[in-house]
C-alpha cells in the first residue's frame, strides 16, 4: 500500500467520525483543544496495541506470526495483579512480570526456532496454553491492585504511555531502521535458505524477535493495567486480530521480507480511531441504522485485513524502505 | 488422503493416538466415580465429540490442499443465527436444518472463492472471516429480530433432533463415508498433490485453483453437518459468545491427527482419533477431579508437546531438505 494513503485515510476517518458524532467547533482554539484531548486519549488507549504492533511487525518481517500476544499480555497482567499492592509492587511484581513476559516470548521462539514448529501452530498452541494459565492464576476473580500502587497510574496516562511509545517507536524504531539486525530479519523473512547460506544465525534471530515481543508484551501489560485498573482471566481476548490487522494495514507483508514501522504506527491509529469513532457514533447508529453500530466493527476489521493484504500484494514491492 | 500405503509418519501417529485413546479410556474406567458408569461415558462420547470431528473432517481436506480455514467457528455462528432466526419465525424443523447446513456450506465455498480470486493467503482471508462472519451474524440477528437481546431461544425439542438423538449416527455415517471416499476417490489425492507442490500440480496438467475450490466445497459439506449438530445441541444461540475458541479445538485435533499444517499429508482417520484423544483427555481430567481452570492449560500443553516433539524429530530431515 502506498505510504501517503495511510495518513490520508486516518484524516478522512477522523473527519467522518467527528461529523457523525455531531461535534461542532465555534473557534479554532476550541477545535485545537478538542483534538489535543482526543489524540491524547487515543494514544493512551492504543498504547498496548502500538507496543505489540511494533513487535508483530518484526515477527511478520521474518515470515512468522504471533497469535499468542493477547493471551501473553493477559497472563502477565494476571500474574502481576496477584502481587500485593503498595510501594513494594515495583520491586516484586514488575520484575516478575518482565521475567515472565520474556520467558513466554522466548518459549514461542524456542518452539519456532529450535523445534521448527510452524509459527502459526506454535503460537496457536501457546495462545490456548497461556490463556489456560490465566484461568489457573485468576479463576473467576477480577483483581485491581494497580490503583493502590504509587505512581502506577502514570503508565496509563499521556505522560507515561506517550513516553513508552515514543521510546519504543522513535529510539527503538530509529535504531532498528539503521541496524544490520533489520536487514537480517528482512532477509530471513524473504528467503530463509538464502539467509542461512549468507551466514545469518537464523535460529538466534527468530528467538530474539519472539523474546522482544515478550518484552513489548510486558510493557503493553503495564499500560493496559494502569489504564484499565483491573484484570480478569478473559481480558484482552481477540487482541491479536486487532494487532495483526493494524500491522498488515500499515504495509507489512504477511509473507515476510518487507515491513514498515511508520506504516504500523498509522495502521494502529486507524484501527483505534475506528474503534473510538464507532463507540462515539453509537447514538447516531441507534436512530439511523437497523443494527448496533458496534457490531459493524467486526465486519470492518475483517474487511480491512483482506483489503490491506490485497493492496500489499498488488503493490508487489516492499512498502517500507528498500532493503539495504 | 491415504490412498495406497500410509506414510511411516502417519502410521506412527495413528498408532500413537490409538494407543493413547485406549490408555485414556482405561484411565477413565479406573477413575469414573460412583453414580456414573463407563457405559455412559462411551454413550455420551458420540454426540459430544461429533461437532469437533465433523469440523475436523472439513479442515483436514482444506489443510491437506495447502490452505487453512480459521473462520469455521464464525461460520457456525452465522449458520446458527440463520437457524435461530428461522426458528423464531416458526419455520418447520426441516427447512431450518437445511438452511443451517447450507449457510455453512455456502460460506466455506465463498472462502474458497475469495482465496482463489484475490490470491491472498487462506490464513489471512479466514482470519478476517473469523471477525467478519461473527459481525455479520450479529447484524443479521439485529436486523431480523426486533429488540434482539443477544440470545435466540430454541425451546422446542423437535429442533434438537440432529444434535441430540441423531448426532452419533450423523458422525458415524459422515466418518465412514469420508474414509471410503478418501480411500477410493481421486479428489483427495489431488488435494495432497496441491498441498505438496502447486507447481508440480500445474505441470501435471491439473488446475490448482479448481482443486483448492473443491477442498473448500467438500469441507463446506462437513462443516454444514458440524454446524447442524453443534447448533441443535444448544438451547440458546448467542452470536457474540457462541463457539468461541472452537476453531482452536478443531485445529488442535487435526494437527494432533498427523495432518501436515503446510499441506500434502493427512488423513481423516487421524483427525477423528486426534479429536477423540483431546475429548478423552478432558473427560479423564474431569473424572480425576482436576480443576476446570487447569484443563485449558493442560490441553494447550498437550498440543504444544505433541507437535513440538513431532517437529523436533523431523527437524534434521527438514534442514537437510532445505539446504539440499
Amino acid at each position: 500500500m502506498r505510504r501517503w494513503l495511510l495518513p490520508l485515510l486516518l484524516l478522512l476517518e477522523i473527519a467522518l467520525f467527528t461529523s457523525i458524532s455531531g461535534q461542532s467547533f465555534h473557534s479554532f482554539g476550541e477545535a485545537l483543544s478538542y483534538f489535543r484531548s482526543y489524540f491524547s486519549d487515543l494514544l493512551c488507549q492504543s498504547a498496548p496495541v502500538l507496543l505489540l504492533a511494533f513487535g508483530m511487525t518484526l515477527v511478520l518481517m521474518t515470515a512468522g506470526i504471533d497469535l499468542s500476544v493477547g493471551s501473553m499480555v493477559a497472563l502477565v497482567a494476571c500474574v502481576i495483579s496477584s502481587f500485593p499492592a503498595g510501594p513494594g509492587f515495583w520491586w516484586t511484581a514488575v520484575p516478575a512480570g518482565l521475567g515472565l513476559a520474556m520467558l513466554l516470548g522466548a518459549t514461542n521462539g524456542v518452539l519456532i526456532a529450535r523445534l521448527d514448529v510452524p509459527p502459526i501452530i506454535a503460537t496457536l498452541g501457546t495462545m490456548i496454553f497461556y490463556r489456560g494459565l490465566c484461568f489457573v492464576v485468576m479463576g473467576d476473580l477480577e483483581k485491581s491492585p494497580f490503583l493502590d500502587v504509587p505512581g502506577y497510574e502514570t503508565l496509563g496516562q499521556f505522560v507515561g504511555a506517550g513516553v513508552l511509545v515514543a521510546v519504543v517507536f522513535l529510539l527503538g524504531g530509529g535504531w532498528f531502521d539503521c541496524s544490520r539486525w533489520r536487514r537480517e530479519l528482512l532477509m530471513l523473512g524473504g528467503n530463509r535458505v538464502a539467509a542461512r547460506y549468507a551466514g545469518i544465525p537464523v535460529d538466534r534471530r527468530i528467538l530474539e524477535v519472539y523474546t522482544l515481543v515478550g518484552l513489548l508484551g510486558f510493557l503493553a501489560a503495564l499500560c493496559f493495567t494502569a489504564r484499565n485498573g483491573s484484570v480478569s482471566a478473559s481480558t484482552l481476548t481477540g487482541l491479536e486480530l486487532q494487532v495483526i490487522v493494524a500491522v498488515v494495514l500499515g504495509g507489512t507483508r504477511v509473507q515476510g521480507g518487507a515491513g514498515s514501522l511508520s506504516g504500523t504506527f498509522f495502521g494502529v491509529l486507524i484501527i483505534a480511531v475506528m474503534d473510538e469513532g464507532l463507540r462515539g457514533a453509537a447514538r447516531w447508529g441507534d436512530t439511523h441504522l437497523p443494527f448496533k453500530l458496534s457490531h459493524l466493527e467486526y465486519v470492518l476489521l475483517g474487511a480491512l485485513l483482506v483489503l490491506g493484504v490485497w493492496l500489499n500484494n498488488r503493490a508487489g514491492q516492499p512498502t517500507g524502505r528498500p532493503t539495504r | 488422503m491415504t490412498h495406497g500405503r500410509l506414510s511411516p509418519f502417519l502410521r506412527q501417529r495413528l498408532l500413537f493416538l490409538l494407543a493413547g485413546n485406549v490408555a485414556l479410556l482405561a484411565a477413565i474406567a479406573v477413575t469414573v466415580k460412583q453414580g456414573g458408569s463407563f457405559g455412559e461415558v462411551l454413550a455420551r462420547c458420540g454426540p459430544n465429540v461429533a461437532p469437533v470431528v465433523l469440523a475436523g473432517l472439513s479442515l483436514t481436506g482444506i489443510i491437506c490442499a495447502g490452505a487453512i480455514d480459521l473462520s469455521i467457528a464464525s461460520i457456525i455462528v452465522v449458520a446458527g443465527t440463520v437457524f435461530g432466526i428461522l426458528v423464531h419465525r416458526q419455520w418447520p424443523p426441516l427447512p431450518c436444518f437445511a438452511a443451517c447446513a447450507l449457510t455453512a456450506w455456502g460460506l466455506s465455498a465463498w472462502n474458497g472463492f475469495l482465496v482463489r480470486r484475490l490470491n491472498v493467503p487462506a490464513i489471512i482471508i479466514t482470519l478476517a472471516g473469523l471477525a467478519l462472519y461473527r459481525g455479520v451474524a450479529l447484524i443479521l440477528a439485529d436486523v431480523a429480530i426486533p429488540n434482539f437481546g443477544g440470545s435466540l431461544d430454541v425451546p422446542q425439542e423437535a429442533y434438537h433432533a440432529p444434535g441430540k438423538q441423531l448426532a452419533g449416527w450423523i458422525l458415524l455415517a459422515a466418518l465412514v463415508g469420508a474414509l471410503v471416499w478418501e480411500w477410493f476417490a481421486r479428489t483427495p489425492r489431488r488435494w495432497l498433490a496441491l498441498g505438496s507442490s502447486e507447481e508440480a500440480c500445474r505441470l501435471a496438467g491439473l488446475d490448482p485453483r479448481a482443486i483448492l475450490q473443491s477442498a473448500f466445497n467438500v469441507g463446506g459439506f462437513f462443516l454444514g453437518l458440524a454446524a447442524l449438530v453443534y447448533v441443535t445441541q444448544i438451547q440458546f444461540i448467542e452470536p457474540a459468545r457462541m463457539a468461541l475458541g472452537f476453531e482452536l479445538q478443531v485445529i488442535g485435533a487435526v494437527i494432533l491427527g498427523g495432518t501436515n499444517i503446510f499441506g500434502g499429508e493427512g488423513s481423516y482417520a487421524g483427525t477423528a482419533l486426534g479429536a477423540l484423544f483431546l475429548y478423552f483427555t478432558s473427560q479423564w481430567m474431569t473424572y480425576a477431579g482436576i480443576s476446570p481452570y487447569f484443563q485449558e492449560a493442560i490441553t494447550g500443553a498437550i498440543i504444544i508437546a505433541v507437535i513440538g516433539l513431532d517437529c523436533a524429530l523431523h527437524r534434521r530431515r527438514k534442514l537437510l531438505e532445505e539446504l539440499a
